[in-house]
């Protein structure tokens, strides 16, 4: 019995550094585009809050704004805001070598991480494309 | 006692998964290996956390 537990022990140990690893996709080579991105995000950061929570604007599962009411408003910031996150969105694909599929996986990871962020009423779009107000 | 030989022969395929395989071929007539690349969504996911938090906190 003792040994049988020392096994399953062991298997763990040697299960574990695979379960354990989770691979990182960092930005590698920070560009003068990238960097400008980020901080035109931040700078809008709190506009688009605002929009969101009066519906204007809403967090697309592709991991993009969208404009949901009043576009002569809300489509400028929304316009600035895709270009920053797909140079931002690109750079993790190409930088992580992530092939041809990468740069839409990170899109729908991204929109599933803006979902989970999103604040309390806020429209969020789901998987399957159902728009709802979190 | 099953179960013992089922948790050596389990070990030794985790420890033979890390091993490097060598392809032998000739070196005038290269191979072409379509690989698929697959992404480890828990990583993209903490990458993509990671930089929301740094849009959120620069704001």
């Amino acid at each position: 019995m003792k040994l049988r537990y020392l096994m399953i022990f062991f298997l763990l140990m040697a299960a574990s550094p695979y379960a354990a690893l989770a691979t990182s996709y960092d930005i590698k080579n920070m560009t003068p585009e990238i960097e400008k991105a980020l901080s035109g995000r931040q700078a809008r950061y709190a506009q688009l809050n605002l929009f969101k929570s009066t519906g204007c604007l809403g967090e697309n599962n592709l991991g993009l704004v969208e404009v949901l009411d009043n576009p002569s408003v809300c489509q400028p910031p929304a316009l600035a805001e895709n270009r920053d996150r797909m140079v931002i969105y690109r750079a993790i694909a190409d930088q992580n070598n992530l092939g041809s599929e990468g740069l839409a996986q990170v899109q729908n990871v991204f929109g599933e991480v803006q979902r989970e962020r999103a604040s309390s009423g806020d429209p969020v779009q789901l998987p399957s494309g159902e728009w709802i107000k979190k | 006692m099953k179960i013992q030989r089922f948790c050596l022969l389990l070990i030794l395929a985790l420890t033979c998964a890390g091993c490097t395989v060598k392809a032998v071929g000739d070196p005038e007539r290269p191979i072409t290996i379509n690989a698929n690349v697959v992404v480890d969504i828990r990583g993209l996911k903490n990458t993509a956390t990671n930089i929301e938090d740094m849009v959120a906190k620069g704001a």
